[in-house]
C-alpha cells in the first residue's frame, strides 16, 4: 500500500521540533559538523511574504538517486519510500548530483546518509520521528486514500472561499 | 544488516533490543506545561525522545526546547560533584569536595554571616528551573531571612499583579467558548506549542483573532483577521484608543459595568486622551485598524484575551499597559463570562490545578516576623505588598551598595546573572559577596562566581509531584539513575535543613511529606497512590465555571468588584502611584539622536529559552550565531547585508553581532535574543529603567544606535 509523508506548509510555523527529532532518532550529533537528514526554515519573499518549510528527502516516484547510484544501494519501498542499504556505498556522491534537493549527505566512513521515513519503525506500528513531534500536524503520514480525501476537502474548502468571494 | 541491528540502529523498544521506555517529564519551560516524556532507554542510557501518547499537556508531541533534553542531560559539562572554588571568582577554578564538606562550609559561612549581619544579609535565589522553589522559599523563612526571590522577579509576577489588582486573583481566556481572541504578544508557535495547535483547530472551526505585536510572527501570519503592530511599550495607548472607541459608540456593557465594574467614568473620561489625533503618532498603528479592532470586538459575543505575561510587561510602564488590555474585556461584560476571562487561581507552583491547595500555608506560616523588609521593597513599594518577597532586580545594588542594609551572601539555584538588567553589575555584585552558593547542572558563567557549586540533576533522573488543568497529577519516577553524585534539588535542600537542624519540621520533613499534608491529605490521596501511574490521574474534581459567579461573590479586590481603578493604589498615595492605568511614554532618557533605534530583547526562538539551550549542540544548531533581527528598511540605511557584522550600543556599552536582515522587523527596531555569553544582550540594558510599579526591566524598549562594523 502507498504510503506518503506529507507536508502541509500552511500549518508550519518552520519551529525546527521536526529537525531535532530527526537528529535525536538518527544520532546527528551537530557539534561533529554532521548535517541532519531534515531542514526547517523560513523563507521570505521579496514582497514580504513569508513562508514556512520543513523539508527532507521527498522519496520521488520517478527517484533519480535510485537511477543514478552506480552500486545499487537505494531501492523504492512498495510504500513508495526511497530506502538504502550502503554496505557496497563506495562514496561517490553520483546520488547527491543526481537528486534535484541536494539531499543525500556523507557520515564521516563517506558513505551516504538521508531520510528513510523511518522505515523500521513504521514496520513496528511507529510513526516517522519527524511526524511524531510535530506540534501543528503539518507533518503527516498518509495512505493513498488519505491523501486523496485530504486534497478533496482541500479543494472542497477552496472552492466555498472562491464562491464567498464572488457573493461579494 | 540484521533484522536485530536494523531494529537497534532504528531504536524499537522491545525484549530483543533491550529498549526500554521510561516515562518522564520535561522541565526545560515553566510549569504550566512540563510535558510527558517517553524516555527510550539502553543500558541506564537516554538513547532518544519522543512525545508521550495520551499526556493532557502534549499528547504525544514535543515542541522544540522539549527535544534537547537527551543532549541537555549529557552536556559534556554536567558538573557531577559538589565543588570548591580554588581560583578567582568568574575564572571557573574549582576541586571536587564530598557533599558533607560541602555542607559544613555553607552551613559555615551562611551561619557566619547571620551572626554578623543578621539573616537578612543572607539571600536566596531561585532561577531555572522553578520546581523547588516552595521549598527553598520554606527554607529561607526557616533560616529567618526575608530575603527568597527569584527569575519571576522579572518574569509573569507583573502579569500577576496587574491581575490581583483588578480582579483579586489570577486569571485567563476561556479560548474555546469564544468567537473573538485578542492576541496581544501571542505568539504560541514559538513559545507553547499546544496553544498553536489549539489555535490552528479553533481558526478552522471559525475563531476569529486579532494579534498584536511589535513583530511579524508565524501567529500575524497564519492566524490573524486583523493584525496590528505597534511600537514597543506603546500597548497600554493603544489599548485605551480601542477602549475610547468601544466607549464612544455606546459598544460596551453599561449594566455590567454599573453592577461590577469599580472607576469606569475616569477611566472612560482618561481614555479619550487616545483618539483620532494622536494615535498613530504615538503608537504607529493607524486610527482606522484602532476602529477596525473596537468593530470586531462590538460584533463578537464572546471575547477571549491573551495578554502575555513577559512581553508586555517588560516596559518601564509594563504594568500599566497589562491592566490597560485587560480592562477592554471587563468593560465589555467578558470577564467572568463563559468564553471570556475567568479567574483561575494558581494553586500549586503556578498552575491553575482546578482545585483547591494549601500551597500558601506551606510557603508562608512560618515567614519570619517583626525583620526588615525584603531586598527592593523600598523602590518597588507596589511589588512589596503584593508580592512581599524580594524583588530581584534591586539585588546587585543592594549588595554593592549595602543600603538599607548589607546583603552578604547569597544561596542560589540556577542563577542567571545576565538575566539582569545590566548585566555586568550583577557579576560585580557576586564579586563582592562574602559567600555565594550556587546549584545547576553545569558550570554556568554564573555558577563559576560561587563558593560552592552544588550539582542538581535533571527531570529525568529525580521523581517530582506534578499537577496538571482539570485535577489531574502525578508523580514521576526517574527515568535514570542522576548522573555523578549529582542530586534533586528538593533533596539538596531538606538535607542542608536537617544538617543545619533549621528549627522547622515542615523543611526537616521533606519534599514528599510537604506534598501529602498540604496538597494530597485534603484530597485524600497519598503520595504513593500518584507513583508508578502511566499518565496523570484525577486526583480531585474541578470548580465548573458559572456565569458572573465570582462577581455575585465579589472578587477578592477590596470594592470587591473589578477595578478599573486600582483602590489599593489609591490608598497609598505615598508610593506616588496611579489609581488609574495611566499611559507613560516607555523609552529611556538617552539622547535620541545619538540613539535612534529601539532595542528589545525580548522575541523568542523556538529552539531556545533564555541561556539554557545555547549550549545544546543540537538545539544551537538552528540558529547558530547570535544575530539582530533588522528590517530590510535600516538594513539598507546602513549598508548592511544579510550576516554582516553590526555594532549595537547604548549608553552601557556595545556589542558586535551578525545582521539577521528580516521582513518581520518594522524599521526602527532591532531584536536580539538574550543569554549569549558572547554577545549578552542584557549587558547593554539599564538596571535604572525599570517598571517603578512592579520592578520589571524594560528588556523590550531602550534606546540604542547600530552602525555597521568598521
Amino acid at each position: 500500500m502507498k504510503k506518503y509523508l506529507f507536508f502541509d506548509p500552511e500549518k508550519c510555523s518552520a519551529c525546527g521540533a521536526c529537525q531535532l527529532a530527526c537528529m535525536d532518532q538518527n544520532d546527528v550529533d551537530a557539534s561533529t559538523g554532521a548535517q541532519p537528514f531534515r531542514f526547517t526554515f523560513t523563507q521570505e519573499g521579496r514582497g514580504g511574504d513569508l513562508h514556512f518549510y520543513s523539508v527532507s528527502c521527498m522519496h520521488c516516484a520517478d527517484a533519480p538517486c535510485v537511477m543514478g547510484c552506480p552500486s545499487g544501494c537505494l531501492t523504492k519501498s512498495e510504500e513508495g519510500f526511497t530506502l538504502y542499504d550502503t554496505t557496497r556505498c563506495i562514496g561517490c556522491h553520483s546520488c547527491a548530483m543526481a537528486c534535484p534537493y541536494g539531499i543525500p549527505s556523507f557520515g564521516p566512513d563517506g558513505k551516504m546518509v538521508k531520510c528513510d521515513a523511518c522505515y523500521e519503525r513504521q514496520k513496528a506500528g511507529l510513526v516517522p520521528a519527524c511526524v511524531k513531534v510535530c506540534p501543528t500536524g503539518a507533518l503527516t503520514l498518509l495512505t493513498e486514500t488519505e491523501l486523496k480525501e485530504r486534497q478533496q476537502a482541500r479543494q472542497r474548502s477552496r472552492s466555498q472561499t472562491m464562491l464567498k468571494e464572488f457573493a461579494v | 544488516m540484521t533484522e536485530l541491528e536494523r531494529k537497534l540502529k532504528a531504536k524499537i523498544p522491545g525484549e530483543d533490543t533491550g529498549i526500554e521506555i521510561h516515562r518522564t517529564m520535561c522541565d526545560i519551560c515553566s510549569p504550566g506545561m512540563h510535558c510527558g516524556i517517553n524516555a527510550y532507554v539502553k543500558d541506564g542510557k537516554v538513547i532518544k525522545i519522543e512525545g508521550m501518547d495520551g499526556h493532557p499537556v502534549n499528547e504525544g508531541r514535543l515542541c522544540t526546547k522539549g527535544l534537547s533534553n537527551r543532549q541537555y542531560i549529557y552536556r559534556e559539562d554536567r558538573i557531577l560533584t559538589p565543588l570548591k572554588r580554588v581560583g578567582k571568582r568568574g575564572e571557573g577554578k574549582f576541586e571536587p569536595i564530598s557533599w558533607e564538606e560541602a555542607f559544613a562550609e555553607i552551613a559555615k559561612n551562611l551561619n557566619a554571616a547571620k551572626e554578623k549581619y543578621g539573616a537578612e544579609s543572607v539571600a536566596f535565589y531561585s532561577g531555572y528551573s522553578k520546581w523547588y522553589r516552595q521549598t527553598l522559599r520554606r527554607f529561607a523563612y526557616a533560616f529567618g531571612s526575608p530575603n527568597f526571590g527569584c527569575e519571576s522577579s522579572t518574569c509573569y509576577i507583573s502579569a500577576f499583579m496587574a491581575w490581583k489588582l483588578a480582579a483579586g486573583e489570577q486569571g485567563g481566556g476561556d479560548m474555546g467558548n469564544s468567537d473573538l481572541f485578542l492576541g496581544w504578544a501571542y505568539n504560541p508557535f514559538y513559545s507553547s506549542y499546544m496553544g498553536a495547535h489549539r489555535a490552528m483547530l479553533l481558526k478552522e472551526a471559525g475563531l476569529k483573532f486579532i494579534i498584536v505585536d511589535t513583530r511579524r510572527t508565524p501567529a500575524s501570519e497564519k492566524l490573524a483577521d486583523l493584525f496590528l503592530q505597534p511600537r514597543p511599550g506603546t500597548d497600554g495607548a493603544l489599548a485605551h484608543a480601542i477602549a475610547n472607541v468601544l466607549i464612544q459608540n455606546g459598544w460596551i456593557d453599561k449594566p455590567y459595568i454599573d453592577k461590577y465594574v469599580y472607576g469606569f467614568e475616569e477611566y472612560a473620561a482618561y481614555v479619550k486622551g487616545f483618539n483620532e489625533s494622536n494615535i498613530e503618532s504615538l503608537t504607529g498603528v493607524p486610527y482606522d485598524l484602532v476602529v477596525k479592532a473596537a468593530e470586531m470586538i462590538h460584533e463578537s459575543k464572546a471575547m477571549s484575551t491573551n495578554e502575555c505575561s513577559a512581553p508586555i510587561p517588560h516596559h518601564k510602564n509594563g504594568l500599566q499597559n497589562y491592566r490597560s488590555i485587560m480592562a477592554l474585556a471587563a468593560i465589555t461584560g467578558n470577564f467572568d463570562r463563559k468564553g471570556g476571562q475567568l479567574l483561575s487561581p494558581h494553586t500549586f507552583m503556578h498552575t491553575s490545578c482546578g482545585f483547591a491547595s494549601r500551597e500558601e500555608e506551606y510557603l508562608y506560616e512560618i515567614k519570619p516576623k517583626g525583620c526588615k523588609d525584603p531586598v527592593g521593597a523600598p523602590r518597588f513599594p507596589l511589588w512589596n505588598y503584593l508580592e512581599g518577597e524580594m524583588q530581584a532586580v534591586d539585588l546587585s545594588r543592594q549588595i554593592l551598595e549595602g543600603t538599607p542594609y548589607p546583603v552578604k551572601a547569597v544561596y542560589a539555584l540556577g542563577m542567571n546573572a545576565r538575566m539582569f538588567p545590566n548585566s555586568g553589575k550583577m557579576f560585580r555584585a557576586l564579586e563582592e559577596l562574602d559567600f555565594f552558593v550556587d546549584t545547576d547542572l553545569f558550570l554556568t558563567d554564573s555558577a563559576k562566581y560561587a563558593d560552592i557549586v552544588l550539582p542538581a540533576c535533571s527531570s529525568f533522573e529525580r521523581g517530582e509531584f506534578k499537577p496538571y488543568r482539570d485535577g489531574l497529577a502525578w508523580y514521576t519516577t526517574p527515568a535514570i539513575a542522576p548522573l555523578g553524585q549529582s542530586k534533586s534539588d528538593v533533596d539538596i535542600l531538606t538535607e542542608l535543613a536537617r544538617y543545619m537542624d533549621l528549627p522547622d519540621e515542615g523543611i526537616q520533613a521533606g519534599y514528599e511529606a510537604f506534598i501529602q499534608k498540604y496538597i494530597l491529605d485534603d484530597l485524600g490521596v497519598k503520595v504513593n497512590d500518584l507513583k508508578g501511574v502511566d499518565l496523570p490521574v484525577k486526583i480531585a474534581e474541578v470548580h465548573v465555571h458559572k456565569d458572573f459567579e465570582e462577581l455575585e461573590k465579589g472578587l477578592k479586590t477590596p470594592t470587591g468588584k473589578y477595578e478599573l481603578k486600582s483602590k489599593v493604589i489609591e490608598d497609598h498615595p505615598e508610593w506616588g502611584l496611579d489609581a488609574l492605568p495611566t499611559y507613560v511614554e516607555p523609552l529611556d532618557g538617552a539622547d535620541p539622536e545619538k540613539y535612534p533605534m529601539t532595542l528589545t530583547s525580548g522575541g523568542r526562538l523556538p529552539n531556545a529559552i533564555h541561556s539554557r539551550l545555547h549550549k545544546v549542540p543540537n538545539n544551537r544548531s538552528l540558529r547558530p550565531d547570535p544575530m539582530v533581527d533588522m528590517s530590510h528598511a535600516d538594513a539598507q540605511a546602513l549598508g548592511v547585508a544579510d550576516g554582516d557584522p553590526v555594532v549595537i550600543s547604548t549608553p552601557r556599552g556595545e556589542l558586535t553581532v551578525k545582521a539577521h536582515v528580516t521582513h518581520i522587523m518594522p524599521a526602527g527596531m532591532l531584536n536580539l535574543f538574550q543569554g549569549y555569553s558572547e554577545a549578552d544582550v542584557n549587558s547593554l540594558m539599564d538596571d535604572e529603567h525599570v517598571d517603578p510599579y512592579s520592578g520589571f526591566p524594560a528588556y523590550n524598549s531602550t534606546r540604542c544606535a547600530v552602525r555597521k562594523k568598521d
